[in-house]
Parts: C-alpha cells; sequence; structure tokens
C-alpha cells in the first residue's frame, strides 16, 4: 500500500511516500503565497523520487497549520496526533514529543500506540520557536546552519532574560556592543529557548523517553540545552522536520486500511 | 427560531432604547451577576448587564492597568467610547478588583444620574454573611426609593423576585432539554438565550421562552451532535468560539460560567425567610459561587460535578480571560477532579479578540484525543 503525508508548516511543506510503512521518498519547498501550487510541486517531486505515479496513492492525508488548504488530501489531521504517530513509530520507547517548529513548539504526552494523552501549544510567543533563533542569526551575522556548531563552542552560559524575541534582539545587540563572543550569544539564544520549551513540556508532564522533533531539531546547540534543562538524552530523528509528514502518511495508511 | 434571543443578543442597544421609549423607564447597568436584580425590577427600573464588544481598543489604557482582565477592560471600553449613553444608572455588587476599579473608572469619567456600589460580602460561605448582605441590600433600596422618589413595597419586591424566579426556571428548562443524546438546540443557540436574558426586560425574555420550549421537543438538528463537552469558565459571550467548536464534531452541552449556570442557577426562595430582602441575600449567597468570592472550600465543585454526571459531559474546555487569577487559581484543582472523574480538559486562554485558527488546530487535537479510538479507523476528521 503506497500513502502520502503532506505536512503544510509555516515556513516548509514536506511531503513523505510511504510503502508499507517504509519510507520510499520525501521532498520539501518553502511556503509560498499560493500554497497550492507549492504543495503540488512539492507532491510531484516525491513522487518522481519514488518513481509512484499519482493514481497510485490510496490515500493523502495532510497536516499542519496549512492543512485546510490543501485540498486534494483525503483526510486531515491535526499536528499533535501526527507527531505523535511519527514518534512512537520512530522510538517505540518515546513517551513525550516536542516539536519545534518555525513558529510554533509543542508539547505532546502519548500512549505506546501514539494516541496523544494531552499537549500544549506555544503560540504567542516567538522566543518558544525556530524563528526566534533565525532572527538572532541574522543579527548575529552567521547562517542559521552554523548556529549549532557555534554554541556548543561555548564555554559559559550568560542569562537571557527577555520574553520576548524583539526585545531579546536589543539585549543580543547590547551583548554584541559589549565584546560577548558570538557562540556565548547564541547559546544564551538556545537556553532561553529551551527555558520556553521546557517550561511547555514540563506544564503537560514529562514521561519518559522524550523525542524532538521539528525544524530546530536540527541544531545540535538548541539539543544540547534542551536535553540540559529537562535533566535526560533527547532521542531525535535524522530528519526531523518530517516527523509531522510521517505522522500523517502513517495516518494515512492506517485509514487506507480501515476504509 | 432562535431568531429573537440571536437578534437581542446582536442589537442589545437598540433594545435597550427602544425599550426605554416604550416605556419611559430608567435602565441601570449592572456589572456583575451578584447584582439583585429583582429589588430593580421591584423599583420598576430595567436591570441590564454590560457586557464587551470583542473588538480591540486602546482607549482603557490610561484609566486600568493592562494587566487587568480582556473581560473588564472591554466592558470599561464601552462606556468610555460612549455605546451606553442610554444608561440612567449603574450598579456593582462587589466584584474581583479588576471589575471593582473598571466600576470606578466608569463613575468617574461616563457620569450618569445614579450609581450604587452595593458592599456585597466576599465571605459568602461566613455564617454572618446573610445578616450583613440582607442589611447592605436594605440600604441599597433606600438609595433606589430616594433616586426614584417612592417607597417599594414588600408587593413589589415579591413581584421582581417571580419576575426573575420564572427567568431561572424557564432557563434550566432550557437546560435541561441538553441532557438528551441528540440535544435539540446547539451551545452557540443556547449562548443566545442565556445572554440575551441579561440584555432584555426578563418579562419580554419569558414569553419567548415559553414559545420556544415547546418548538424544540420534537427538533431534531441537522447534524450528529459528536462529542459532549462542557464550557468551565469565568464570563463567555464568544458566539463565534462555540460555532468554531461545534462545526468540528462537537456540542457543547452545558456550561459552568457567570453567563450561563452561575447566573441563572437557584431560585429565590420567599417561604423560607420572612423578609424577602433576606430570601434574596439568600439566593445570592448560595448560588453557584464565582471563584473571587469562593473560600476556604471551593463551593463550586459540586455544582461543576452534577453537570458534568448529569449532562454526560466526555470533555471540558477551561476558558480562562487572560489574568484573571481567580479563576486561575481554581483551574487546577478543577481540572484535577474532572480528570479523576474520567473527564479531559482542554484549556485555552482568551484575550479581547479569540485567534479563532490557532484554537481550531487546538480544539481539533482535543477532539481527536477525545475520540482517539476511532480516529484510525474513521474519517470523521
Amino acid at each position: 500500500m503506497i500513502t502520502a503525508g503532506i505536512d503544510g508548516g509555516a515556513r516548509a511543506i514536506k511531503v513523505l511516500i510511504l510503502r508499507d510503512g517504509k519510507q520510499l521518498a520525501r521532498s520539501s519547498a518553502l511556503t509560498g503565497f499560493d500554497q497550492q501550487a507549492t504543495v503540488t510541486q512539492a507532491l510531484e517531486s516525491a513522487l518522481q523520487q519514488a518513481g509512484v505515479a499519482r493514481e497510485e496513492l490510496q490515500h493523502i492525508t495532510a497536516t499542519g497549520i496549512g492543512r485546510k488548504a490543501i485540498s486534494f488530501a483525503d483526510s486531515e489531521v491535526t499536528e499533535m496526533s501526527a507527531d505523535a504517530k511519527a514518534t512512537v513509530s520512530l522510538f517505540p520507547q518515546a513517551r513525550t514529543v516536542i516539536d519545534v517548529g518555525a513558529e510554533e513548539g509543542r508539547a505532546i504526552r502519548c500512549e505506546p500506540d501514539g494516541r496523544v494523552k494531552d499537549f500544549a501549544v506555544n503560540e504567542k510567543c516567538a522566543a518558544g520557536a525556530g524563528t526566534f533563533v533565525e532572527t538572532m542569526a541574522r543579527t548575529l551575522e552567521i547562517k542559521l546552519e552554523e548556529a549549532g556548531a557555534l554554541s556548543l563552542k561555548a564555554e559559559k552560559v550568560i542569562p537571557m532574560n527577555a520574553q520576548c524575541a524583539v526585545f531579546a534582539e536589543s539585549e543580543v545587540v547590547s551583548l554584541i556592543h559589549s565584546g560577548t563572543a558570538k557562540e556565548e550569544i547564541i547559546r544564551a539564544v538556545h537556553e532561553a529557548m529551551a527555558d520556553r520549551i521546557s517550561a511547555m513540556a514540563r506544564r503537560v508532564g514529562i514521561e519518559r523517553e522524550v523525542a524532538l522533533v521539528g525544524g530546530v531539531g536540527r541544531d545540535a546547540g538548541f539539543i544540547k540545552a534542551l536535553a540540559g534543562k529537562l535533566g535526560m538524552e533527547l532521542f531525535v530523528p535524522m530528519e526531523p522536520e518530517f516527523a509531522g509528514a510521517l505522522g500523517a502518511a502513517l495516518i494515512a495508511a492506517e485509514r487506507a486500511r480501515a476504509s | 427560531m432562535f431568531e429573537p434571543f440571536r437578534h437581542w443578543y446582536e442589537h442589545r442597544h437598540e433594545y435597550a432604547r427602544e425599550w426605554k421609549s416604550r416605556t419611559s423607564g430608567k435602565v441601570v447597568g449592572c456589572f456583575c451577576t451578584y447584582e439583585p436584580e429583582e429589588i430593580l425590577y421591584a423599583a420598576e427600573l430595567l436591570p441590564l448587564r454590560v457586557y464587551g464588544s470583542h473588538q480591540p481598543s486602546s482607549v482603557t489604557e490610561p484609566h486600568v492597568f493592562g494587566m487587568y482582565c480582556p473581560w473588564t477592560r472591554d466592558v470599561l471600553a464601552q462606556g468610555l467610547l460612549g455605546k451606553y449613553t442610554y444608561l440612567n444608572g449603574i450598579t456593582i455588587s462587589q466584584s474581583c478588583l479588576h471589575f471593582r476599579q473598571c466600576f470606578t473608572s466608569w463613575q468617574k469619567h461616563v457620569p450618569c444620574e445614579f450609581s450604587y456600589y452595593l458592599p456585597m460580602p466576599h465571605g459568602i460561605q461566613s455564617p454572618h454573611g446573610r445578616k450583613f448582605f440582607t442589611e447592605e441590600l436594605k440600604k441599597f433600596k433606600q438609595a433606589l426609593e430616594k433616586w426614584v422618589g417612592r417607597e417599594i413595597t414588600t408587593g413589589e419586591l415579591h413581584e421582581g423576585i417571580e419576575v426573575m424566579n420564572e427567568n431561572r426556571r424557564l432557563l434550566t428548562q432550557l437546560y435541561e432539554l441538553r441532557k438528551a443524546e441528540d440535544p435539540p438546540l446547539t451551545g452557540q443557540e443556547a449562548l443566545w438565550v442565556v445572554a440575551s436574558a441579561q440584555m432584555t426586560d426578563k418579562r419580554d425574555h419569558n414569553q419567548a421562552l415559553k414559545e420556544l420550549l415547546p418548538k424544540l421537543v420534537d427538533r431534531k438538528l441537522d447534524r450528529e451532535p459528536g462529542v459532549r463537552l462542557m464550557l468551565i469558565g469565568s464570563e463567555n459571550d464568544d458566539v463565534e468560539f462555540m460555532e468554531m467548536t461545534e462545526t468540528l464534531g462537537a456540542t457543547f452541552v452545558v456550561d459552568e460560567n457567570c453567563v450561563g449556570t452561575r447566573y441563572f442557577w437557584g431560585e429565590v426562595d420567599s417561604e423560607r425567610f420572612e423578609d424577602p430582602l433576606e430570601a434574596i441575600a439568600a439566593r445570592y449567597l448560595e448560588r453557584p459561587a464565582c471563584p473571587a468570592k469562593d473560600w476556604p472550600e471551593l463551593s463550586r465543585w459540586p455544582h461543576i460535578e452534577r453537570l458534568a454526571r448529569d449532562w454526560r459531559v466526555q470533555g471540558a474546555v477551561l476558558m480562562q480571560q487572560k489574568f484573571c487569577d481567580p479563576h486561575e487559581l481554581d483551574m487546577f484543582t478543577v481540572k484535577k477532579r474532572l480528570e479523576e472523574m474520567g473527564i479531559r480538559t482542554l484549556f485555552l486562554e482568551f484575550d479581547v479578540t479569540t485567534p479563532v485558527g490557532q484554537f481550531r488546530t487546538r480544539v481539533e487535537a482535543f477532539l481527536e484525543m477525545l475520540r482517539s479510538e476511532d480516529l484510525f479507523a474513521e474519517e470523521l476528521l
């Protein structure tokens, strides 16, 4: 059985194709103004990679903030259910999943079969989302991909009290003016973000093991900071940004079987 | 079928102005549901609750702190923006700090003929509460008598009690219908009814309810009820949120907030006391309590528990007005106890405007959680 999961995220659209539970292909594209066109393009690219014709897809499930705009999907599911499903399939021992994307952070507690037990979402404050690191990286004149490695080099932790991404930027500018090293500033950003995210996760209740998914899961500096705040190692997939699409594709397969 | 109630809800100011020109009567704005409306009816005055508008506004900034709850700021904004110029009087029955300051600011900046701060006791669980409040009600009655220029008779007090009690009985009957497996009305429709009860003359409202109730007996909605939800919180007149949630495969079957059951639950029992004012005092002290007054016991819990059980609630939305500390402090216990009953909860923080898109995803995820047994088997999402 071949199914697809499409995650219409705030920053990127991710498509993942599964055959009998195994990944055949995946692709992503930046979310443009014309979402329908971007989604179609990303899907075509994944189909081509997989060597599968569109008609062979038995079920497409959409998730993500833009899921309503994916009109050709057969069904939809929320990010929370998709994340939970993907996480237990990747890490059967995981019971809590933390998803940090471009514009949202969420923590989900789940059952062994991937059903959601409880969740919390941060969508009011940019200091708990990927956009925060991106903005700070720009201020520091470094590439986003370099932020993680640079943060790991920091020798000390500088506290950052900013509650708001915009004022945090002023704080970063002050640190630059006072001659603080870049690696220490980016580490401070990661620590501040991990503070926000771990507080949200504690609200939901942390059950071991904990997985981190979403695009920010690529940032080694953030992983280290969050693991430190929670006092435990985190399970992070190789391609954390595809977790939502994977969960949607798995749910698509279950729905196709049931119908 | 719900058109009169919806019309009143959407055109509340037009109704009040029309009522004034029809009756030549005076209208009193009430800031809290602890207001003894019975006495106002007895004085031939029309008590109306002052509501917010869900429109962002900055006019309150010079007068109250930004960390006052959005509901109180929205209410004060209506006064400052001149939406309630038809009010002849205003009154508050001692409420939370935010509302008290909103009231005193209104007194200062939007003057009208009559204003009265009624010291309703916070110690509603104190054995001295009834005696205290009865005496305060006497003073309130005297102040009203001075304003309207005549005595309020015992007979009129009983009439005022009956108008209010009839409304409470009819609203309770309406809520009873929502216990059904397939309720004949949605939560949004119920909200139009209860909210408009505080925006109209109860005699008009009672008449409309008497016409509505028989029509509901055989009514079948053209939708499946879905998940049975309860709404718990301080104030709610957010019809947009109700509509959004109910289009996702759920129905609000009951509520515990001060537009709904906390407002109309429990009648004044005139048989219990010789003095009608004491009977009124007892009703307000014994009604399901607002958390601002509910200590040391959490006396509102048995009310919540009963509603959740009798209306067979599957999930509860905990609606928190941002910065409302009394409610937020109760939420932990309410959440824990509901979950011990097997009822899952969704906590949402509300501001003047509702972020419908963000809330939609959270409500959908909550409903997926509640339906998780079927989640992967059915395409109902």
